[in-house]
């Protein structure tokens, strides 16, 4: 059998925060030689749905995915699902109870920036904000600079909205585990070194984290990404092979958002692809 | 405050980062720092982290991103903290990282040593720093942190830098030496302790002199000697500039270490323990090389100004000189004033070509001082060249494998040395029956069934012109000066021989004695010449 040459499993459309349209996105993937990708909005599965829609019979392989936030006692965690059912109840219902966090979210802290520090916004803006599918604290600071409540966008998060503590209502990986699985899907954990972005995962705690979420039915990491050092990639490659993990690639692109390049995930020549890389292939593209 | 601010030149991106870099602004920082690369990405960038408090892994992803756009990057002055970041992650095998050196002032501290390349002053009691004299030291302190490593690992006690600093413009490495104080200081307020300075300062010396250094781990030093030699081609007369470069070829490569600036400045005494510092010259070679260095540091340079010696190494010229020549004489093992003067005279020919070039490449020739210097110089030399043949000369010390094979080169190297001093014929044949005697006892015995190495040291001593000869073996103590039980393990013939043996080396000898120390047999024998 031969492989895709090029893979990129970890993208995202403006259905999250990406700039792409999902059509946008099938054409720059084509142009970018990529034979086999998937899209991973974050929290959200409207835009695979759409995908699937448009794709024509000589468009690259495609497979469904989603990013999860989740978050537990112990951590932050970014949990990918792959080849799930787009129509199956148990990751719209997940999808659905996130957004309603999202938002519920969203209004306690318009309310505490109302409450504590007077910055009130016109219902337009409001609107527009719960308009959104992932309306997040970047999109409120932003509002917060053009009604000149602060200087940039940082000092709006860092002196304001980061003064409210939303509490302990989030997804848990558990949760978001189970739903990719009860939809036929793989869970694989995002780019595990940095977690949910911001923190540097190593050694022993990536081991416990690994071990955790494997019990939860976590069956894959993401060794190969474009903001990994081989250091990094060689560790995620190691536990992979410990764990017996599948192996996936992405590159996180975000369109006009970051500088990631579409397909760049740091992948060797596909004749050095680790046999967990090509277990994943096997399994997604015959079911 | 701004986190990114940049510079761009011809020949150069610059990038300055500063305060924290995390997920709620890496993505404004990226758009910045495109906005100063693009277009210009096959610029070489520099990254100063210089204010750079913290970066998450967003921030890291970043500088990631920044690297595969523009493969020439470097960090430099990055924090203790953000480095353990970077090395953590891998980022540091990925692109050139440069930590942020701690700034030292060497303002008002003293100064206890000068090399070639560096001065090397007292931080505080436990501390030193060497101050490069290049500005852009990084690849000297590599270096000489690579060569104290390697004198370390084969045995010569140095101190190893644990620490890089700025001082001013300039880099420093960083020592720890405690209390210690050198044997220039020594030699310039207690005087009385000259003899016990040139015991340690030669046995230091013959220590680094006996250690073979594995092919290719350090410059050969007569490369560098050859340099020197053809410099002089252009202030020389054709002859003796010819001459100069042939002596200096003929001498025979040698694996053996040198030290190459071993004056009593970098030779420091730490409680009971004399050390080396200032390695960056270390090469292999042959002991002229490194008689010539140290003939120029006691009497070369100040041999036409004596206050030179005072001011460079805090003692004056008449302790500079009776110290070579106490040097020499335990250095050679010798009294005799021929053989001393001999290997002072071919350790000046390499000395004068040193320190004409040297002038002459400081604009010597261009002050008057300066040129009346050289041609001083210069008229020694092409006597000395005119009436000496060869820079070789023989050491006192030879160590040999302990095999029977090897006994005809201790013979010649114990005729050799009773030639030089006039022996007659018969003490001569008798000083080789008992040295056959002896070593072929070591060989014998000493380590089988192994082999192992034996040490034969002649020293000459004069009024009456004695020869003494020691013999020294890691072996089974055994003291044959004893009368022993008859070995009946041995066959009959061998024993007969070993009696005989030492009773002839006994009568022929005017003395005969033998100890046991540090694990070592050593059997000395005496015979006196007048």
């Amino acid at each position: 059998m031969s492989y895709p040459y090029k893979i990129d499993l970890h993208m995202h459309t403006r259905v999250s925060d990406g700039t792409d349209l999902p059509s946008e996105i099938i054409n720059n993937v084509k142009n970018a030689g990529i034979a086999l990708f998937s899209v991973t909005d974050h929290d959200a599965v409207k835009g695979c749905a759409e995908i699937l829609s448009l794709l024509k019979k000589d468009d690259p392989s495609f497979i469904t995915g989603v990013e999860f936030s989740c978050k537990d006692e112990l951590g932050k965690y970014h949990i990918l699902g792959y080849r799930y059912d787009v129509a199956a109840p148990a990751i719209n219902s997940i999808v659905a109870a996130g957004h309603n966090l999202r938002m519920e979210k969203l209004e306690k802290r318009l309310d505490f920036l109302k409450r504590e520090f007077g910055f009130d916004f016109s219902n337009e803006d409001v609107d527009a904000l719960r308009s959104l599918d992932n309306p997040g604290k970047p999109h409120i600071g932003n509002l917060m600079v053009k009604y000149g409540y602060a200087e940039t966008k940082e000092t709006a998060i860092n002196n304001y909205i980061n003064k409210f503590h939303s509490g302990n209502k989030y997804v848990r990986p558990e949760d978001a585990i189970k739903a990719i699985i009860d939809s036929n899907g793989i869970p694989v954990l995002a780019h595990p070194s940095y977690g949910r972005g911001d923190e540097i995962i190593t050694g022993d705690d990536m081991n416990s984290r690994l071990k955790r979420l494997k019990e939860f039915g976590l069956q894959g990491v993401e060794a190969f990404y474009s903001g990994f050092t081989p250091k990094l990639q060689n560790e995620i490659l190691d536990f992979a092979k410990q764990y017996d993990f599948f192996v996936t690639a992405g590159s996180d692109y975000h369109g006009k958002n970051k500088i990631v390049v579409l397909g760049d995930t740091n992948l060797p020549d596909e004749s050095m692809y680790p046999p967990g890389l090509i277990r994943f292939i096997k399994a997604v593209r015959f079911k | 405050m701004k986190v990114v601010s940049g510079t761009v030149t011809e020949n150069e991106i610059k990038i300055s980062l500063s305060g924290r870099i995390d997920s709620n602004n890496a993505h404004d920082i990226e758009n910045e720092i495109m906005l100063i690369v693009s277009g210009k990405e096959n610029l070489p960038t520099v990254v100063d982290a210089q204010g750079l408090e913290y970066i998450s892994s967003a921030g890291l992803r970043v500088l990631l991103h920044l690297k595969k756009m523009n493969s020439d990057l470097c960090i430099i002055n990055v924090n203790s903290e953000v480095y353990e970041i970077l090395d953590m992650t891998g980022f540091t095998q990925m692109m050139t990282v440069e930590k942020a050196y701690r700034v030292v002032s060497v303002e008002g501290c003293e100064e206890i040593g000068r090399g070639a390349n560096g001065t090397i002053y007292r931080i505080d009691q436990d501390n030193v720093v060497k101050v490069y004299n290049n500005a852009d030291a990084l690849e000297d302190i590599r270096h000489e942190r690579e060569v104290a490593r390697i004198a370390l690992v084969l045995g010569i006690p140095t101190a190893i830098s644990y620490d890089v600093v700025r001082v001013g413009n300039s880099y420093g490495s960083v020592f720890e030496l405690l209390n210690a104080s050198s044997f220039s200081k020594i030699l310039s307020t207690k005087p009385e302790k000259m003899d016990w300075c040139v015991k340690e300062y030669t046995n230091m010396l013959k220590k680094i002199h006996g250690t073979v250094v594995p092919e290719g781990k350090l410059p050969d030093i007569k490369e560098t000697a050859l340099g020197w030699a053809k410099f002089m081609k252009d202030y020389l007369p054709e002859k003796q500039a010819d001459k100069l470069i042939s002596l200096v070829e003929a001498v025979p490569k040698d694996n053996h270490m040198i030290h190459g600036d071993y004056h009593t400045k970098n030779l420091e005494l730490q409680d009971d323990e004399v050390l080396l510092i200032d390695m960056d010259t270390l090469s292999v070679g042959h002991p002229i090389f490194e008689m010539a260095s140290i003939f120029n540091s006691f009497i070369g340079y100040s041999e036409y100004d004596h206050e030179i010696v005072k001011k460079f190494q805090g003692f004056d010229y008449t302790i500079a000189t009776t110290f070579w020549k106490k040097f020499l004489a335990a250095y050679l093992g010798t009294n005799n004033e021929n053989k001393l003067k001999e290997v002072e005279d071919k350790a000046r020919i390499v000395g004068y070509a040193r320190m004409i070039r040297r002038s002459i490449r400081r604009h010597g020739l261009e002050s008057e001082a300066g040129r009346a210097e050289i041609e001083l110089w210069k008229n020694e030399l092409i006597e000395l060249l005119d009436r000496i043949d060869t820079l070789l000369f023989t050491r006192n010390e030879l160590e040999i494998e302990a095999e029977r094979d090897n006994l005809p080169q201790v013979l010649s190297f114990i005729e050799q040395h009773l030639e030089e001093v006039g022996c007659s014929m018969k003490a001569q044949m008798q000083i080789s029956v008992a040295a056959e005697e002896i070593f072929i006892n070591i060989a014998n015995y000493a380590y089988a069934p192994e082999i192992g190495k034996a040490t034969v040291m002649i020293e000459v001593s004069e009024d009456p012109i004695t020869v003494s000869i020691t013999f020294m073996d890691n072996g089974k103590p055994f003291d044959p000066t004893k009368k022993t039980d008859p070995d009946i393990s041995l066959s009959a013939q061998d024993r007969q021989i070993g009696g005989l043996g030492i009773f002839m080396t006994k009568k022929m000898m005017d003395d005969v004695s033998y100890e046991y120390k540090d694990g070592k047999n050593i059997l000395k024998i005496e015979k006196n010449l007048g």
